[in-house]
């Protein structure tokens, strides 16, 4: 995908005012695309593809995606919620999913971050070390 | 086998109770050697990078929201969406002992066949080179056993000298000779044929070489007995760019060792034009902006950082030492292109062969007037000063009025006298391949050659004349070689011997 400096800085342009008080503003994002659409400067569809980029990862940074083997139960979930929620802020979004390959255990993904604690992935390591 | 199951049990152990955190990425892009990947917001300039099919890459640029790195080995497992983790380790190749006598690749595997290399240790390939405080000046020689350069352009330990030159015009030749020579004085050394002697161990670096090329240097290497007191790495043109670029760090890696042990390491990067190619390539493939001929902005900081990791240290340091014999090839002898110019000005002197001579029959083809050595001469041993000082100024003088010669034959005495000189030293200095001569063998042919004992030999029997003196100094007047080699310099009492010995020599030998 070639992306030129011009559609680089307008999506960052558009990024940083979509937050109030520091915190992604839906409303504001709904508002700046309808008017870009609405407007149509130059390279526009380039600049909301690189947009949506920018806020998919935006998104990313803010939502924990807790695997399990096998479903979690409410009270070990809202434990390993309210856990995040210290480490991360109060804004972090979660996402529970169930993933069998992990064997046993939790792998939770915020961000760039990983906690791997999955059976799967001691295996691994085990594999690795010997 | 107890130990070996209570091992593995702690190791079950550890893994149970910790939960490991790391930091990923998933790949977006990946061709040409090179992935991009979203994410690893933690990763750290030059650190090494897992995908998950077990490869592993190096970051080389770090982006935004991307990370540009580049692949290690087999690059046709990493895929679009695969995930890489940061593994917070650098770059490590094997180093020690073990490699001597080794063919290796960039990441120090062996490709000769030979089995694994047990190596005592492991060291990062970029490293911040020695600083002031742990550096010495140059102070003993490298004895390359090629008279023109032993004589002329002397090498010290710890300094980088450059080989220049067009193609097929004996770059190569002049460093295996090199290397040959150390061997033969490691083995002497070893022997104790020779007192005082710090072993010197070599790297022999090959980038972007044929492997035919490669396969013919460990051939030479075998044959005269340097591979005990050699490595090499080889990079040939079939590897990656990323392999090519990696390979001269490798070796200076391997040649640190020696020196933080107080050993001394000789490392020829054969040749930095090619490493600068294969730079260029990763360089544009990760989008990099470029400049001159294309190459990056930092192809100069990529051989100055490499150069300049070669140093000789101080006794509190170790007092090893790591020498660089950089190798450029020149394009129809442009020096002034912009990798040659660039090596030029690192290094601290340069070897310039030419084409012109090696078709003359002048070989090794050095031309005396456009090769220097800035810091070696002060690591000349005194007896080669004594005999040496004059032969640049001699030379010099005599392709000034080489020109003239071809004039008339009416030339005054002084003029002829200088030309008959010059034509000898010419004729002297030049060499077979393989053959290294030792330095009290060059002391003693340079010391007849200044005394005049060669002005009465004609010009075209001067390499026998040489050849036969050698044989007789060898064989007969093994005193004289063995009061140079301890004396180190040229005292009355060895010059009446030396006297002695040569009008002995020509009594009995006509030419």
């Amino acid at each position: 995908m070639k992306i030129n400096k011009d559609i680089r800085q307008t999506s960052r342009q558009l990024l940083r005012s979509s937050f109030t008080d520091g915190q992604l503003d839906s409303g504001r994002v709904a508002a700046l695309v309808k008017s870009l659409i609405e407007k149509k400067p130059r390279n526009y569809v380039q600049v909301l593809d690189a947009y949506k980029r920018l806020l998919r990862l935006e998104i990313e940074k803010r939502t924990a995606t807790i695997e399990s083997a096998s479903e979690l139960n409410s009270t070990a979930a809202a434990e390993i919620v309210a856990n995040l929620k210290q480490r991360y802020g109060a804004d972090l979004a979660t996402q529970f999913a169930v993933n069998p390959e992990l064997l046993g255990g939790m792998r939770i993904r915020v961000g760039s971050d990983v906690w791997d604690s999955s059976v799967r992935n001691r295996l691994q390591r085990l594999q690795a070390q010997l | 086998m107890s130990t070996i199951l209570e091992e593995i049990e702690t190791q079950i152990a550890g893994l149970k109770t910790s939960t490991s955190k790391s930091n990923v990425g998933i790949v977006r892009e990946t061709g040409d050697g090179v992935a991009r990947i979203e994410g690893l917001s933690d990763v750290m300039l030059n650190e090494m990078i897992e995908f998950s099919s077990g490869v592993f890459g190096l970051a080389l640029n770090l982006e935004e929201t991307e990370v540009g790195a580049i692949l290690l080995g087999e690059t046709s497992g990493v895929k679009e969406g695969d995930e890489a983790r940061t593994t917070g380790k650098l770059l490590q190749v094997p180093v020690g002992k073990a490699l001597l006598g080794r063919v290796v690749n960039t990441l120090g595997q062996p490709l000769d066949g030979k089995g694994p290399i047990r190596a005592e240790a492991a060291y990062p390939l970029e490293k911040i080179a020695p600083g002031v405080i742990k550096r010495k000046s140059v102070n003993q020689p490298v004895q390359t056993g090629i008279m023109a350069i032993d004589a002329m352009i002397p090498i010290g330990r710890g300094q980088r000298e450059l080989i220049i030159g067009d193609r097929a015009t004996g770059k190569s030749a002049v460093a295996i000779d090199t290397i040959i020579s150390q061997a033969k004085q490691n083995k002497a050394a070893e022997e104790g044929r020779l007192k005082d002697h710090r072993p010197l161990y070599c790297i022999y670096v090959a980038i972007g070489q044929k492997n035919s090329n490669v396969a013919r240097a460990l051939a030479v290497l075998e044959a005269n007995g340097a591979m005990p007191y050699t490595t090499i790495v080889s990079a040939p043109a079939s590897d990656t760019a990323t392999n090519q670029y990696l390979a001269p760090f490798a070796g200076a890696a391997m040649g640190e060792w020696f020196m933080d042990n107080g050993m001394d390491a000789l490392i020829i990067y054969d040749d930095l034009s090619k490493h600068a190619v294969a730079y260029r390539q990763v360089s544009l493939v990760l989008k990099r902006p470029s400049g001159r001929e294309a190459y990056p902005g930092d192809v100069f900081y990529l051989h100055s950082r490499l150069l300049e990791r070669s140093a000789r240290v101080t006794e509190e340091a170790g007092g090893g030492s790591v020498t660089a014999l950089p190798i450029i090839e020149t394009q129809a002898g442009d020096v002034s292109a912009y990798i040659p110019t660039n090596v030029i000005s690192i290094t601290d002197g340069q070897i310039y062969l030419e084409t012109d001579l090696f078709y003359q029959g002048v070989r090794p083809a050095i031309s005396v007037g456009l090769s220097v050595s800035r810091v070696g001469s002060a690591a000349q041993i005194k007896a080669i000063k004594q005999v040496a000082g004059k032969i640049k100024l001699d030379l010099a003088q005599f392709r000034e009025l080489a020109a003239f010669a071809q004039f008339g034959s009416d030339l005054d005495a002084g003029t002829k006298a200088r030309l008959d000189r010059g034509q000898r030293i010419v004729e002297l200095f030049k060499q077979t391949q393989y053959s290294p001569i030792a330095v009290e063998e060059q002391v003693a042919i340079l010391w007849a050659m200044q005394n005049g004992y060669l002005d009465s030999v004609p010009v075209d029997k001067v390499k026998q004349f040489q050849t036969k003196l050698q044989d007789y100094l060898r064989s007969r007047k093994e005193g004289v070689l063995n009061a140079i080699v301890s004396k180190k310099t040229i005292d009355k009492d060895l010059e009446t011997e030396l006297a002695a010995a040569l009008d002995e020599f020509k009594s009995t030998n006509t030419f």
